[in-house]
């Protein structure tokens, strides 16, 4: 079925489905190999991308608990602070922590007494006399009375804290130095690592690179962070496995970096990185390959209009120049001028309609009974088919009493019979090089010596004359077989020039001669009738052979339409025993 | 010649444990003893401090915080020295009965500055080389801690006692409190990393013809670690 519908259709689409399958095929497969390819890829760089920026954020907070603990451990061991400390005047110290503060440049500095009882906030928010030895780092440096550092949530927002002894040698207090982490830090991981920074717990927000807008707003329909993919992400946080957030159209690749913090939740720095950004010009490669696509196809289908119409042109041409063959015009030739295996084919036509044409011309001037040779001679352009006076030996042969086998035999029976003989007789010419010139009815007229000429025309003829002789005992047999009557045929031969050439109206000239030998050799055949001889030749013909032939008497005889008596000699056979004819019983000329 | 020093200077360090901590608190008590002749019987008050796991507690302070009614403290104590050697505040623990006056010598090359925000005594001896500061008077009880400004790894502590009865524990963790009249005592422990409340450690002990051996039982923290000394003369 498929096979069918295949070779029903058009050379141009043979061409062009192939073409487009190979073309959607490689298209696909690339589209895909880049795609897997530049996913994978821009995975791994994003992901690289969030190894510096954690290796960034660590850097920085490490940087800043240095810078911290350094200016803060350098002010405990001033002695104007331990002297201040140990006039446990609050407005004094309030003073001192707001003074201090600027020294080091902090967001934050208290001052606590030994147990961790506030003495001064620098921002002074905090109550004097508060405990806030409770969340780290401060009540590791009491325990320990060594510098401690913690990420801790101080009035709602995350700060990097460090605690560090006043001591006068033993602690008299402490100060807590804090830095924020706030959206300014999460701004400068961004403008240093490019991707999107936010510090966060499960249930909140502290501070993040995102615009507060797209962080906070709740009508925002896919804010970047939602408590769902905290939860998601705190869930695999550990392994340190990136994750996709849809926000919008967008999707963000993120990933969350634990920090070390004194919080009830755990803290992560969330960092995010827009996957469609990263994936940059890949994104359109879809769109991309999907024009390039079509632009192959139309190519394709261009092409394979241009090679299917290059092949069917000439195909067609062909094909039309056969219908033309196939209505009997020999004349055209095709005009293509190529030279691959359609220019071989196009020749191969003209050649073949050449030899068409030629056959048809010879089949046109000789009839259907030209021998091999005489075709040969004829093709190969030895022989002048136009007029010219030439000396040919005719030979006629006739049936005896057909007139009355006709008359006697059913007209199918006697097709066949005559047929039969026909099938002899022209046997016997040709194997000499006659040419049958026509079919009398019950005879044959053969030429010999035109229109190829053989320096032996007249013995040729009285050959094939003995030879058609000889062929008629088998012949009769055959009939006799069928219960028919023997046939019995007479030849006349004579030798003479004639004008040979082609005769006749353009499409329908004959190859023929014209003179009176051909009269003259019909008029000795008759004779045969009256003398009871089978084979005649005339005088002329007799002059004209060797000594292979047994001749009989020459007898002078009238003939009808001549003015003059004509010589003719009897032919009794040949030097070889298969062409011996002999006298006839009833013959004439018998001596 | 440099091991020859360090050598030198090593038992000249030992030496100032041994003899001058000892001569020192044995020349106060002896005083005591002298001022508190009424009561002719006297006798001494040994026993040992130790640890949780029974080791014994050096430079822990045994005194006597609550003495007979009958005995009245010095009027005015002996002066104590609180030596400054080596960047290194000799002896580290002081204990002296309330109102004795404390100089505070140095005899290194270098400048020293001492202070001290404890509540029990508020004071400083801004830079100084020699013998030219002025004795401090410590009339509050309570253990002052010592300091250098310069120095931080510099610490020591004065304890400050109600009684000129008191004694410090030897590396072993004895102690051995001389001369004490008859009458009934109650005695307590300080020690710099105890983190047992002084209240705590009360014992109350009967003093005739002789006394019984006292066992104080503390719970020492681990020392702090402190600021390592630097710098030439250090030995640390």
């Amino acid at each position: 079925m498929r096979a069918r519908w295949w070779r029903r259709r058009r050379l141009r689409s043979k061409i062009f489905l192939p073409f487009s399958v190979l073309i959607l095929t490689i298209l696909l497969a690339t589209v895909w190999v880049v795609g897997t390819a530049g996913g994978a890829w821009v995975e791994r760089s994003i992901k690289g991308q969030f190894e510096v920026t954690g290796n960034a954020f660590r850097a920085l907070m490490a940087e800043r608990d240095e810078r911290l603990r350094g200016e803060t451990t350098l002010l405990a061991g001033d002695f104007a602070l331990k002297r201040a400390i140990a006039t446990y005047d609050p407005d004094t110290l309030a003073s001192v922590a707001l003074n201090y503060r600027e020294r080091i440049g902090g967001d934050l500095l208290w001052i606590t007494d030994r147990s961790g009882s506030l003495l001064a906030d620098s921002r002074e928010r905090t109550a004097v006399g508060t405990a806030v030895s409770g969340g780290a780092p401060l009540a590791v440096a009491i325990a320990t009375v060594a510098p401690a550092a913690a990420v801790a949530e101080v009035d709602g927002g995350l700060m990097q804290l460090v605690a560090v002894p006043v001591l006068a040698p033993d602690p008299i207090g402490f100060l807590v130095a804090g830095e924020a982490i706030d959206d300014a830090t999460a701004a400068q991981l961004h403008d240093t690592t490019g991707t999107t920074v936010s510090f966060v717990t499960r249930s909140r927000i502290f501070a993040s690179s995102w615009p507060p807008a797209v962080r906070t707003d709740a009508a925002q329909a896919d804010p970047p962070v939602t408590r769902e993919q905290l939860a998601r992400a705190a869930a695999v946080a550990v392994e340190q496995t990136t994750f996709l957030v849809r926000q919008g159209r967008t999707r963000l690749l993120s990933i969350l970096i634990p920090i070390d913090a004194a919080l009830p939740e755990p803290l992560y720095a969330l960092v995010q990185d827009s996957y469609e950004r990263a994936l940059g010009p890949l994104v359109d490669l879809p769109k991309r390959a999907a024009g390039l696509g079509l632009a192959a196809l139309v190519g394709a289908l261009v092409v394979g209009a241009i090679l299917a119409a290059s092949i069917a042109a000439p195909l067609q041409a062909l094909v039309a120049g056969m219908r033309r063959v196939l209505a009997g015009d020999f004349v055209q030739r095709l005009d293509i001028r190529c030279e691959d295996e359609i220019g071989y084919l196009a020749r191969s036509f003209n050649d073949m309609v050449a030899g068409l044409e030629e056959r048809e011309r010879i089949k046109e001037t000789f009839g259907r009974f030209v021998s091999h040779d005489v075709a040969a001679a004829v093709l190969g352009g030895h022989m002048p088919l136009g007029g010219e006076w030439r000396e040919v030996t005719i030979l006629f042969q006739d049936v005896r009493g057909f007139t009355a086998l006709a008359e006697r035999t059913a007209p199918p029976v006697l097709v066949g019979i005559v047929n039969r003989l026909f099938t002899e007789m022209v046997a016997a010419v040709e194997a000499q090089g006659g040419v049958i010139r026509q079919f009398t009815g019950d005879g044959v007229m053969a030429l010999f010596g035109a229109p190829v000429q053989h320096s032996d025309d007249p013995a040729r003829a009285v050959r094939a004359a003995l030879d058609m002789v000889a062929r008629l005992p088998a012949l009769n047999a055959r009939l006799a077989a069928e219960r028919l009557s023997p046939l019995r045929i007479g030849i006349g031969i004579h030798t003479g020039d004639v004008v040979a050439g082609r005769f006749g109206p353009d499409r329908r000239s004959e190859y023929g001669v014209v003179g009176d030998a051909p009269n003259l050799a019909n008029r000795i055949e008759e004779l045969n009738k009256k003398l009871h001889t089978t084979i005649l030749v005339s005088g002329v013909t007799a002059a004209r052979l060797g000594s292979e032939f047994h001749l009989g008497r020459r007898v002078v005889l009238p003939v009808k339409g001549k003015d003059k008596p004509v010589e003719v000699v009897e032919v009794l056979g040949c030097e070889s025993a298969t062409c011996q004819v002999g006298y006839a019983r009833d013959s004439a000329l018998r001596p | 010649m440099r091991q020859t020093e360090e050598t030198r200077e090593r038992i000249w360090q030992g030496r100032c444990r041994r003899l001058l901590v000892p001569r020192v608190s044995r020349i106060v008590m002896t005083l005591v003893a002298v001022s508190a002749l009424p009561s002719a019987r006297a006798a001494d008050l040994g026993g040992r401090v130790v640890d949780a796991a029974g080791n014994g507690v050096r430079e822990a302070v045994v005194f006597v915080q609550t003495p007979p009614p009958n005995l009245m403290p010095p009027a005015h104590p002996l002066p104590a020295v609180m030596d400054q050697i080596h960047k290194t505040f000799v002896p580290h623990v002081l204990p002296i009965v309330v109102g004795t006056e404390v100089s505070f010598p140095n005899h290194d090359q270098i400048h020293h500055h001492v202070y001290s925000f404890s509540d029990a005594k508020t004071f400083e001896i801004p830079l100084y080389k020699g013998e030219t500061a002025a004795p401090v008077r410590f009339d509050r009880l309570g253990a002052v801690k010592v300091g250098c400004n310069i120095h931080d790894f510099m610490s020591a502590v004065i304890l400050v006692v109600p009684t000129p009865y008191f004694a410090m524990t030897d590396e072993s963790g004895a102690f051995t409190m001389r001369d004490l009249p008859s009458g009934t005592y109650g005695v307590v422990v300080w020690q710099e990393n105890s983190k047992t409340p002084l209240d705590d450690t009360l014992q109350t002990v009967e003093v005739g013809a002789s006394a019984p051996r006292l066992t104080f039982t503390l719970d020492v923290a681990a020392p702090r670690a402190r600021p390592a000394a630097r710098g030439p003369g250090s030995y640390e």
